[in-house]
């Protein structure tokens, strides 16, 4: 008997801790929306400059804060988007803006870039339905 | 390929040091409204003002100051940089809240912002929202506030920007 309940309790937890579990991904309301506000897509940029995030329908929330209707900006750098029922990423080409930033500034080297953003919930999956940014393509010039 | 996000808030290189002298001078702009109500912190009964780093700021990204707009829906954005966002009620540091002023001075500093039709709160972290404005000229000015929705320490607050609502 006591077999099976830590089985049945291992099971649980298993079953808590695996995509199964994910899947209850965090809401957010169907209004909401993410976009970036600069660059523009087709923008050509000399050097460095800074990305603004645009959110409107929700709030932000630092990674780990639990929150209805808030979550984090990740920036998708020159990568398709990942799977969307998983933690986004945290490489090179997935900034992760844990804190709740809202602009970043970028150093790409010359040449054709895309950027897309990708709003994860507190930790670091994207909502269901996700909310993500139209991809766009920007030119890094000298 | 060399990717250099400026994620380390606080970070004390040259480069941000470059951006400290701009951000200052950008973020100090337009603010006389302030001077009068500004507290002298002789308030010993004050709670606790959450410091903030200096390189940090907020500013309206939009409207522009000076522009003419639909006052049935005026869409305003908020600019923060090198600080985050967290809604109201959340500790978590070098974050904080917009709270957005329309038409009135700079509130006490030591003080829970006021929450009223001049002082919209955005304790949802929102980063951005629309409002609606009779005819006329009008100010807005962004300040941000901590979890208990206290400014910073230095306080984050917008250059005060005017205007005008076609009827």
């Amino acid at each position: 008997m006591r077999n099976t309940s830590v089985f049945a309790a291992v099971l649980a937890g298993f079953l808590l801790a695996s995509p199964v579990a994910i899947a209850q991904q965090s809401t957010m309301p169907s209004d909401a929306k993410v976009y970036i506000i600069w660059p523009s897509d087709g923008q050509v940029i000399k050097g460095a400059f800074w990305v603004r995030m645009g959110l409107s329908g929700a709030g932000i929330a630092p990674a780990g804060v639990h929150k209805a209707n808030t979550g984090h900006h990740h920036l998708l750098v020159d990568v398709d988007l990942p799977p969307l029922d998983q933690p986004i990423p945290n490489d090179r080409n997935h900034l992760h803006f844990g804190l709740g930033q809202t602009e970043a500034r970028l150093d790409l080297p010359p040449g054709k870039h895309t950027l897309q953003l990708l709003l994860g919930d507190e930790n670091h999956v994207p909502h269901q339905p996700p909310l993500y940014s139209k991809r766009i393509t920007i030119t890094v010039v000298q | 390929m060399s990717l250099i996000p400026f994620r380390t808030l606080g970070a004390s290189t040259a480069a941000m040091c470059l951006i400290v002298a701009t951000a200052a001078a950008q973020g100090t702009q337009g603010q006389p409204a302030a001077s009068p109500t500004a507290p002298q912190a002789a308030n010993t009964s004050a709670p606790a003002r959450t410091p903030a780093p200096h390189d940090a700021y907020v500013y309206i990204g939009w409207p522009l100051d000076g522009a003419t707009v639909n006052g049935n829906h005026v869409k305003v954005w908020f600019g923060t940089r090198n600080f985050g966002i967290a809604p109201a009620g959340v500790s978590v540091k070098n974050t904080g809240h917009h709270h957005l002023l329309i038409d009135v001075p700079v509130p006490p500093l030591d003080q829970p912002i006021p929450n009223d039709r001049n002082h919209l709160h955005f304790g949802l972290g929102q980063t951005e929202t629309v409002i609606e404005l009779p005819p006329g000229k009008h100010t807005l000015q962004l300040i941000m506030g901590d979890g208990d929705h206290v400014p910073h320490d230095p306080a984050l607050i917008s250059r005060r920007i005017t205007i005008y609502v076609h009827g």
